[in-house]
């Protein structure tokens, strides 16, 4: 604990918190809460029909689905949709979006048709990139925050053209201006997002509290069948957050210290780098995992279609503190397409397509006033819990940074994972 | 006499090798150049702050002395890896060799047909998605695990995933089809007088085998082990899919150093090191093969009584023959049975594809319990592909029956007109279709996967002809016209074959960043990323092709193309007229097992490709990265009815051709 050099770094300190006391109700899970919203306005929509409704949207604050009480809030947000047309290819994290989103509807919305491809880490992200110079041949990218300013320095993003992307407006203006980007020029916010654990009570016998405690039940009863996410900054994040020490750290000893423990007393123990380990939960292959709220989110649901019993599982945010992450939408340098990417972009922003997309992945994707639209557009939202966090539970949250310790970081991951084949 | 001058003349204006010297060119520009970097890159640094980040102001050894330290991280998933890839080549041969002579001596000419091809079958199922579907079985929450519990066999839950025993498994599932094909065409080509002859010197059945068969069928095994152990080594998808973090193996490694870890001078150097091993067992295999012979003869002289108490059971065998009658028919049970077994082995995986391909759940792997179509209509709109169908089987059938109706008639046209007017129906109708259907576009419903599909019948279309033309001409250059030359090329092309897959991906990679031009900007119409899969799937193809046709040519008599000199043709009319119809089995072989190696292609492909130009495998590749959809299991079974259909239409070719099963397989393994 002595070892913070910082106060809490995390993403737009104060006023992030106090939205989200704002609207802490949802913790108790927006089902719920949606319910008694729906019940007071009498409307009955899903999600589906308002889907569809927003391919036909006009132009801006057209009230697209409307509501018997007139009590929607669909008209106060920006509603915008460019046609454009051609081809777009997006370079994104696994199964990060609503297959129809980047599928049909954008087709019959924009007339643009989508192409999209997965990576696994940031890493992936700016090696291929980078390695392609701005030939790379996609349209959108996702990088989380801190490597955008990185991104932009190697020459690997490209600026908005932000006359193209009205609907900007719908975003809260907490996730707008995060220090990687101050101005938005180059990026918005896609969604964001924490990490946590899950583990089987009934093989464990016991709970995780703490990372502290992950890693103890890694080294000892889930040793062999524990999985760590494929992301060093996660690796390295879980021994900082267990001890102690800001995950920021650029200093050597700190390093030394992480470097020493994971390689020799950790790495052993590993089952498997997974950065999606809900299949696989749901397989069986793992008794605890470190996992992303909305994967684990998923978990659930597949452990159930696996014949399995969800409520043998549980899942926990990290402790005492632990990540906050925001991937953000750039376009990629040389982008094939940046009209149609700009266009797909904006219209991710209108409130209805950004639900639609939050429910199937399970983050925050930011939009202002986000209750009061899940409420009207998702009323049955499962799980709501694991998407929004309680303010008590944000403050433990910290943004992640991409210092000189970023190679070094790399090279420790690297030793882990050749250590823990051994 | 003057027309033999003039023929020879014309010969010498090209040079010996002068057919030869496309693949010469292709294989300098995209194989010595971007291996050659990759080597220099291994004495660099890693500078993480430039775009390649490799950083060549202080060379040194650095790299390789992080490898090499055995006690170092490194070491040991080198030391994994060749075990794991030792122990699956031993596996292959002892599960393949009973399998190979059943098939070989215990099988009527007929069925052998039949069972070649379903040995061959199951490679012509995506490689990838095979791999994953080994994880449905073997689930530790799965239908077996389950079973095993009841039946008291196993405590807990099965724990084989995410480990090398998983690994070692699904290497051997993947690499069986490739062992027991060359041994099947070793083993076919002993003289049946050889094994007779020793039976009727007295041998028994045991000294038959050790004595004449097994030596005999060396070559096949010699074969069979290179074709397997040396993709093995490589191997990048089995460990990333089913090893988890134990069953790493140094293809994942030297990737992961190329994208996750940026280290491409410590990727470099395990890259030019996994050469080094590989090329070092071979060396040892070399050694062991040659050392073997002299060995037994050293020993053959202690062996003797051994040897006399083999004959005398063989003797007594013969003399008791009457009643000993039932052995060989136990022989043959035992054999068919193992043959069975294998080959339910290599199904199993494909069966389960087809079956969760009707998955009623969210993920590929996991059976939520219900059979449903409903990932067939994600992937494909009913109505247009019905259609398309529709019009496939109409314009088909009309052009295969009508012709005959008229033949009946009136005697015309001819079987041979028959058989061409059949091919024009399946073309229009192919034309038609794709006029119709946007080129097949609209018949998909996910629009991402339907690209990704086309994209890959694309792709191995173009590498195989490059492929085809390329390998062709120095096939027929390297039977014809050989010289020094062969050598040096014979080189080149068996370093291509044992250059594990990933160390070409990776020097490609960074190589086409580097020439630019039409790997980096479209040429009209055409992606620069369809040309990088054109370039990067043509190498490993045209190199087969090129074996192919030569192997075709070396049993051909040259007589016929001097002959056709000696009447006066031209070097290009006698090639045109003469050799090509001799090459034109090898040939379409070599397209078809090269335009089936492309399109399965994942490793290089996914390194080379560029947004928005993927093939099936590289999106399904980049898909296992998180929750498989069923509907990859939808289009994989697509793809192989698509890939079988073409084999179905190819092997009825190949039939007319008058060549035998035996033939066919032995010019798809290139001996």
């Amino acid at each position: 604990m002595t070892n913070r050099p910082e106060p809490l770094r995390i993403l737009a300190p104060t006023s992030f918190r106090q939205a989200l006391s704002r609207r802490s109700f949802l913790q108790l899970g927006g089902a719920a809460a949606g319910v008694a919203f729906l019940a007071a306005c009498g409307s009955s929509e899903s999600d589906d029909s308002s889907g569809s409704e927003s391919t036909t949207a006009g132009t801006s604050g057209a009230t697209s689905g409307s509501t018997a009480g007139g009590a929607s809030v669909l008209g106060n947000y920006s509603n915008v949709i460019n046609q454009s047309s051609g081809t777009l290819s997006m370079y994104t994290w696994g199964d990060y979006n609503d297959p129809e989103i980047v599928g049909a509807l954008a087709e019959a919305a924009l007339g643009v048709s989508m192409k999209v491809d997965y990576y696994g880490s940031n890493q992936d992200l700016i090696t291929k990139l980078s390695a392609a110079n701005g030939s790379s041949g996609f349209d959108i990218v996702v990088p989380t925050g801190p490597y955008v300013p990185m991104m932009i320095e190697l020459g690997l993003l490209q600026k908005f053209d932000k006359t193209l992307l009205p609907n900007i407006v719908n975003v809260d203006p907490l996730y707008l201006g995060q220090a990687w980007d101050p101005a938005n020029e180059y990026s918005v916010c896609k969604d964001w997002g924490s990490t946590g654990y899950m583990w089987n009570k009934a093989v464990l016998g016991r709970d995780i509290t703490s990372w502290a405690d992950f890693i103890a039940t890694t080294q000892n009863e889930a040793s062999g069948q524990t999985s760590v996410l494929d992301s060093p900054n996660n690796v390295t994040g879980m021994y900082f957050w267990a001890n102690g020490i800001d995950w920021t750290t650029e200093k050597t000893e700190d390093l030394d210290a992480c470097e020493k423990f994971l390689v020799d007393e950790f790495a052993q123990n590993i089952k498997a780098f997974d950065s999606y380990p809900s299949t696989k939960i749901a397989e069986g292959a793992y008794t605890s995992s470190m996992i992303w709220n909305g994967d684990a989110r998923q978990a659930f649901v597949r452990i159930e279609e696996a014949g399995g019993d969800p409520t043998e599982w549980a899942w926990a945010l990290g402790s005492p503190t632990t990540e906050l992450w925001m991937d953000n939408y750039a376009i990629a340098t040389g982008s094939p397409n940046p009209e149609a990417a700009h266009a797909w972009i904006n219209w991710v922003l209108t409130p209805e397509i950004s639900i639609k997309d939050l429910n199937y992945h399970g983050y925050h994707s930011g939009m202002k006033d986000i209750d009061k639209l899940l409420a009207e557009l998702v009323p049955d939202l499962v799980n709501g819990n694991m998407i929004f966090f309680a303010d008590d539970e944000v403050a433990t949250m910290r943004t992640g940074a991409v210092n000189t310790a970023e190679d070094r970081i790399v090279d420790i991951m690297n030793k882990v994972k050749a250590k823990a084949g051994g | 006499m003057t027309a033999a001058v003039s023929s020879s003349k014309r010969r010498s204006r090209l040079p010996k090798f002068g057919l030869a010297l496309p693949s010469f060119v292709w294989y300098t520009m995209f194989f010595v150049v971007p291996i050659a970097i990759v080597v220099v890159y291994s004495f660099a640094a890693k500078d993480s702050t430039k775009l390649i980040p490799v950083d060549l102001s202080d060379p040194s050894l650095q790299n390789y002395r992080d490898v090499l330290d055995p006690d170092g991280v490194f070491f040991t998933t080198f030391k994994a890896t060749i075990r794991i890839a030792l122990i699956a080549t031993t596996l292959c041969v002892l599960i393949g060799f009973p399998v190979a002579y059943f098939v070989a001596f215990k099988v009527r000419e007929k069925w052998r047909a039949t069972l070649l091809a379903l040995i061959v079958v199951p490679s012509f199922t995506s490689f990838l998605i095979r791999t994953v579907a080994w994880r449905i079985p073997l689930a530790p929450n799965g239908t077996l695990s389950g079973w095993l519990q009841d039946w008291g066999i196993t405590d807990g839950p099965l724990q084989i995933l995410e480990t090398q025993t998983a690994v070692q498994l699904a290497i051997v599932y993947n690499y069986l089809g490739f062992m027991i094909l060359p041994l099947f065409v070793a083993l076919d080509r002993i003289d049946a007088g050889m094994r007779e002859a020793s039976k009727d010197l007295g041998a028994g059945r045991l000294a038959t085998f050790f004595g004449v068969t097994l030596p005999l069928s060396a070559p096949g095994i010699a074969a069979g082990a290179l074709l397997t152990y040396i993709p093995m080594c490589g191997d990048y998808v089995t460990a990333t899919v089913l090893g988890g973090a134990k069953g790493n193996m140094i293809g994942a490694m030297v990737a992961s150093q190329f994208t996750s870890a940026r280290n491409w001078p410590l990727g470099s150097a395990m890259a030019v090191l996994m050469i080094i091993a590989v090329l070092l067992t071979l060396l040892v295999g070399v050694i062991v093969v040659w050392l073997v012979p002299r060995v037994v003869r050293m020993v053959s002289p202690h062996l003797a009584p051994v040897r006399a108490r083999i004959y005398q059971r063989g003797l007594s065998a013969k003399a008791t023959k009457s009643t000993g009658r039932r052995r060989p028919e136990v022989l043959k049970v035992v054999l068919a049975v193992w043959a069975i077994l294998v080959l339910l082995f290599m199904f199993i995986p494909i069966g389960l594809v087809i079956l969760h391909s009707f998955n009623s759940g969210g993920s590929f792997s996991i059976w939520a319990g219900g059979v449903s179509t409903e990932w067939w209509g994600a992937l494909f709109r009913a109505e247009d592909t019905i259609a398309m169908l529709v019009r496939f089987a109409v314009i088909g059938v009309a052009g295969v029956v009508i012709p005959k109706v008229i033949h009946r008639a009136t005697g015309r046209p001819s079987a041979r007109a028959q058989r061409w007017i059949g091919l024009a129906a399946f073309v229009t109708a192919f034309v038609v279709n794709g006029i119709i259907t946007d080129w097949y576009r609209t018949i998909f419903r996910d629009v991402n996967i339907g690209d990704a599909m086309r994209n890959s019948f694309t792709a191995a279309f173009g590498a195989t002809v490059i492929a085809v033309i390329i390998g062709s001409l120095s096939g027929v250059a390297l039977a014809r016209r050989p010289g020094k030359w062969t050598v040096v090329f014979m080189a080149l092309v068996f370093l291509i074959l044992v250059t594990p897959e990933i160390m070409d991906a990776i020097s490609l990679a960074t190589w086409m960043e580097q020439l630019g031009g039409p790997f980096k900007n479209n040429i009209g119409p055409i992606n620069f990323g369809l040309i990088r899969l054109w370039v990067g799937q043509s190498l490993y193809a045209s190199a087969v092709v090129t074996l192919i046709v030569r192997a075709r040519l070396a049993g051909l008599d040259e007589s016929l193309e001097e002959a056709a000199g000696d009447l006066g043709a031209t070097p290009a009319t006698a090639f045109r007229q003469v050799t090509l119809p001799l090459i034109a089995p090898a040939v379409i072989a070599g397209a078809l097992l090269s335009f089936t190696l492309c399109l399965d292609n994942t490793v290089i492909s996914t390194l080379i490709s560029a947004g928005g130009v993927s093939t099936f495998p590289v999106a399904l590749l980049s898909a296992t990265r998180s929750t498989i959809k069923p509907f990859w299991g939808v289009g994989s079974v697509v793809l192989f009815m698509v890939t079988m259909a073409a084999l179905g239409f190819v092997a009825a070719v190949l039939r007319r051709s008058g060549d035998s099963s035996s033939q066919i397989a032995a010019t798809m393994t290139g001996s």
